[in-house]
This record gives C-alpha cells, structure tokens and sequence, in this order.
C-alpha cells in the first residue's frame, strides 16, 4: 500500500531536501522535492501528494506556513509536517493552528519520522478503504450463491469461473432484472482481485458530464460547482473492477474516452493535466442489444470489439422457467427471516400463478413479487391470491420504449420478432401485427429483413 | 567480471570487516573483493560530532573501481544525515555505493558491557540491509527480515539475518552475478 502514497519534501537546502528525500524511498515511497514554496504550489497541482513535509524558514518571500496554507487551501486532505530547526512554542502553535499534521524539530529522531509517516499512512489508507466500503454494496456475491438449475445457466457460470482469474474485459448481455451485477461481482471475487475494490457505475443514471467527472474524476475547479479535487471510479477501483452498468447508453464523446482506457489504460481527470494509470479490469454489461446498436452506427465498433472480449449472455427468466420455483422458496426463506414474518411456503396454485406470468422484469422482479405477497398474505403459505396484483401488472404495467430507439427501428424489431414467433408465417404475422400481407411485404423488404 | 567490493575505513577492526565479508556478502552469490578506504574526517560535522553520510556515499562514488558492482564501506563513525539524529547506515537505492555505521551496533554504546557475538549479528545484518538497497530493495514490512526498517538495535535484534522469500526474489538470480 505504500508506493500508492506519495510524499514531497520542501526545503530550498539541498542537503537537507535530497537527505529526507532518499531516506523515504529507502522506505518504499515516491518522493519528489521542491526547493521553494512556490515550486511546492506549482507541483501539488500536478501531482496527488499525501504527504508534504515543509522547511518553516524558507527564503524568497514563501515561508513554511505560507506554502502549508497555500497547499492546504487547494488540497485540504493533504497531511503536512512542518520541520524546523528552531523549536518555538509560538511557530509550533501557528503551523498547527494553520492546519499542520504535525510539527517536528530537527535533528529528528529516525523512530519518530518513521512512526509519524506510517501513522499517517495508516490513516490515510483506511479512508481510502472506508470511502470504496461506502460506495460500494457491502453484499459480497461468489458463484455458488447464485441460484440455478438450468443448463445455460450452469454453462455460463461455468465459463464466468474459468474467466475470473483473466484480466480480459467481459460484457455482459441481458434483460434488466436478470442478475448482471450479481454475476460481475462473482466474476471479481473469484479473480486474484478480490481483495481490492470492485466498484459499479450506472452509466445511464447520469447526464453526460456527470458521468464523465464520476468515472474519471475532476480538478477543482473544472467546472461550475467543482468546489474539490475529486477521485473518479476508476481511480477507486485501482487493482480491483469496474463494473460498467448500462454501457450502450454512454455518449460518443465518452465512448471514445473509455476505448482509450481500454487501450491505453490510462486517462485524465476532467480539467486535469495529470496522465493518471490504472489497473482495473472492466465489466461492462447492457440490456440493449451492443451488435445491433453497432450495426445501428450509435455505437463505436471499435469499443464494441474491446469489450467483448468474453461475451456474456444471461437469459431472462422467461426463458429458464424451470429456476422460478428454486429462486422464489430461495427469496420466501431470505425474506422470512428478514420481514420476521411466519410464511414458509408456497402452494401449487401460487408456483403456477409464478410460472405462468411472463416477468418482464426479470429475477428482480420476481423477488419482488415474493416480498409484496409476504407482506399481504395472511397464512403461511403463499397462494394464487397472494399473487394476484401479478395478472394485473400485466395489463396495467405500461410499455417503455427501448432507449435511443426510434419508430421505425421498433417497427423493425416488432416485425422480426413476430415473425420468429410465427416461423416465418408471413400469414400469421400480419394477422397479429393488424396489417395484410402486402403491407408486411413491403416493410420486410424495406427494413431489409432477411427471413 | 564484476565484483562485490568492501572497504574499511582506517579505525575499523578486520575481524569485523572480514565477518561482514565472509558472513553478509557471502549471501549475494558474487565474487567478493576487499579494498582499502581512506579515513571519512572530511565528513565530520564539529556541531553534531557525527559524520555526514551524504558526503561519504559521494566519496565511495568516486572511489569505486571501475569492476565494482557495489562497493560497501565499514565504519566505527557516527553517521548522520541533516534530518535526522542518526543513520545506522545509508545506501544509494539501486546505485552502486553504500556505508555500514559500526558505532551503534555494539553493547558498550548503550552502556552494557560488550557482547561480540550480538555486535557481528547486528553488523551483519545492517551490512545485508544497506546491500539490499543497492539492488533496489526498499523497506520490507516483515519485521525478521534484513530489510526491515530498523530506527534502533532492539529492531536489529528482531530480524534475521537473512532476506525473506519476497525480497530474496527481488534480488538478482545467483548465475547473474557471478
């Protein structure tokens, strides 16, 4: 964790500076000197120090507290140890008035220098830690706590297994609800990197630029209302995963920004100067269909290609019928315990209610419906009425538009899918698509569907 | 051929140096040579009574024989560096040259009476650290290995003298540098 923090050392004393300097690279840290106030300023700007050790008397105008104060007005995170010759109780009272982490007098003694360091460090490294903890679910997910007895399934764990100990980027394909966010998660903590971070970012819950600043992080001052530095996600995620939800909703602009983390891996902070280099391996997952939106041209084919190194597509639960009955007793038993409440069952006309409905919103939503009709139900085990409001969100559950799709595109989707459904039957399909046959001609040829 | 080069100072007695030879660099797998170094008074720093290291690492460089991989000075003075109190010794990371302080590591400093067998373990290992860090080791957290930070002799005292498996892997390969 050491060679993670860096330290400069301010003093315009050559001997002095260079001394301090080697002594903390003995101890595993990047030091950087400055030999004035004004190249201390200058160099924070450019670099994320931890740690600034600061000469009080320093010639030119800028002395120690000044620098501290300037720095500390930029980075007030930064720890700053003030070192002086002179121990007085009045300049030792200033620097910590003005916000010095510490105050020491030299000669100093190695065991304190030492101490003082690795104290901060320590610190420092457990709000790294806390600030990942809080951003981050605290559930941690592994491949055996996800529930399956179908055969894609399986398959598809199984591959996930063998990839975990890969650097190699993963997307992930599949309905919203499905469990793409569970199956990165096993993915990172099968993988050598399980002990680092693994943070998730919903790339369709924020605008743009948000976005931008989320994953990369900005300098102060960016922007309007970039009142602090701040550490994007993929800084968080350093050793560890990022975890790309909703990536076919991302921008041109950033689409070229993340093929040049994928390639280069590295980037810059928005309004920054600074190259910043990352290990972090990228999942990516999405609900929309990447290849089409590629052939569609909203998508880069070139960032298509570097995520889809391992391919992933879960089915959605519509499809795997034969997991309802295994994951809902799972979530009645779960949600038991938690909501304390007496239900331990489900019965045959409750399961068929379950297994009949179509679950648009996939594994999520079927928990959901297990927690609704605990809450409701008055017996202990779970029946067709419990389940009622299911036939009714079928009726009244409205429609949502695929995003970034237009008429014409859903006009296209509507008629391949029906004629999949169909076979092909060109009869059938108009029928169901309430146009005659010449009609339906016409938009295949048009749409260029191949049948 | 490259040697492992060790030199005493004047005032440094040679049953000491030849048990840092033999015992510490004897660990490296290279060809050991043993040279002559002048006394370090240059150094001396009349308000500390102590020696600057920085100006006897600038010495060694330049005194350093052109078959030199590294070249590790022996001395019975007090080192210092600005910053700090005292140095038991202090090396160029990664560079060619690096010196060993005797002054601290015997008994009789702390006002004890004299143990040579704690003294050749503490200079062995001080000897063993500062060559690690002329291979590029920096400090290990595994407090019984040689390159351990150690900012007093009870810290010595705690390692071995010998590198853990983490740092002996960072070394170079035997065949490499023989």
């Amino acid at each position: 964790m050491k060679t993670h923090w860096q330290i400069l050392v301010v003093d315009d004393e050559e001997v002095m500076r260079e001394s301090l300097a080697a002594w903390l690279r003995e101890d595993g840290y990047l030091v950087d000197t400055a030999e004035s106030g004004r190249e201390a300023v200058e160099k924070a700007t450019q670099k994320d120090y931890a740690i600034y050790f600061v000469d009080l008397k320093m010639p030119g105008g800028m002395d120690g507290i000044e620098t501290m104060m300037q720095i500390r007005r930029k980075y007030a995170d930064a720890s700053i140890i003030i070192i002086t010759a002179y121990a007085t109780v009045d300049t030792a009272i200033t620097a910590m008035k003005e916000g010095a982490q510490e105050y020491i007098v030299k000669p100093c003694n190695p065991e304190e220098i030492s101490l003082l360091v690795s104290r901060i460090v320590k610190v420092k490294n457990l709000q790294r830690e806390n600030s990942i903890l809080r951003k981050k679910l605290s559930r941690q997910y592994r491949f055996q706590d996800i529930i399956s007895k179908n055969a894609r399934m399986h398959q598809i764990l199984t591959l996930a297994h063998d990839i975990a100990g890969l650097r190699s980027t993963v997307l992930i394909q599949g309905e919203s609800g499905t469990g793409k966010e569970l199956i990165a998660r096993a993915i990172h903590n099968s993988s050598d990197r399980a002990q680092k971070p693994f943070v998730a970012v919903s790339c369709a819950a924020l605008a743009e630029t948000l976005l931008e600043s989320e994953l990369f992080g900005h300098e102060k001052g960016a922007f309007t209302g970039a009142g602090e530095r701040k550490i994007g996600k993929f800084e968080l995620a350093s050793g560890g995963t990022i975890f790309l939800d909703e990536i076919g909703d991302i921008s041109p602009k950033l689409q070229v920004d993340l093929l040049r983390v994928l390639q280069e891996r590295c980037f810059y902070r928005v309004g920054g100067q600074e190259e910043v280099r990352v290990d972090v391996r990228v999942i990516a997952a999405t609900h929309v269909n990447l290849q089409q939106a590629v052939a569609d041209g909203k998508f880069r084919d070139d960032l298509f290609y570097r995520l889809n190194v391992i391919e992933i597509r879960i089915p959605p639960l519509r499809e795997r019928r034969d997991d309802i009955p295994l994951l809902a007793r799972h979530f009645l038993e779960r949600l038991a315990h938690e909501l304390g409440k007496d239900v331990d069952e489900i019965c045959e006309d409750g399961l068929k209610a379950l297994m009949d409905y179509h679950w648009p919103g996939n594994v999520r939503e079927l928990e959901n419906a297990v927690e609704r009709a605990m809450v409701t139900c008055h017996g202990r085990a779970l029946t067709a009425d419990d389940f009622a409001f299911l036939a009714q969100n079928g009726h009244t559950k409205s429609w949502t538009p695929p995003p970034g799709m237009n008429l014409q595109e859903m006009e296209k989707l509507a008629i391949i899918a029906t004629l999949q459904r169909t076979g092909g039957n060109i009869k059938e399909s108009a029928g169901i698509l309430g146009v005659d046959r010449s009609t339906l001609y016409e938009k295949i040829k048009k749409y260029e569907i191949p049948r | 051929m490259k040697y492992l080069y060790v030199g005493a100072t004047p005032e440094v007695d040679p049953d000491a140096l030849a048990f840092v030879r033999d015992v510490a660099l004897a660990n490296f797998g290279a060809p050991v040579r043993q040279m002559e170094l002048s006394g370090i008074d240059f150094a001396y720093d009349a308000n500390r009574n102590q020696y600057g290291s920085i100006p006897v690492l600038e010495m060694l460089a330049r005194c350093a024989p052109a078959d030199a991989r590294k070249l590790l000075a022996v001395t019975e003075r007090d080192l210092f560096i600005p910053v700090l109190t005292f140095v038991f010794g202090q090396a160029q990371l990664g560079g060619r040259v690096g010196v060993v302080s005797l002054a601290r590591l015997r008994q009789e400093f702390y006002g004890l009476p004299p143990n040579c067998e704690v003294f050749q373990g503490r200079a062995v290992k001080e000897a063993l650290h500062e060559t690690g860090h002329m291979f590029g080791l920096v400090h290990c957290a595994d407090r019984t290995c040689a390159m351990s930070l150690a900012t007093n002799v009870r810290q010595i005292d705690m390692k071995q003298a010998a590198f853990c498996a983490a740092c002996a892997a960072r070394l170079p390969a035997r065949g490499e540098l023989s």
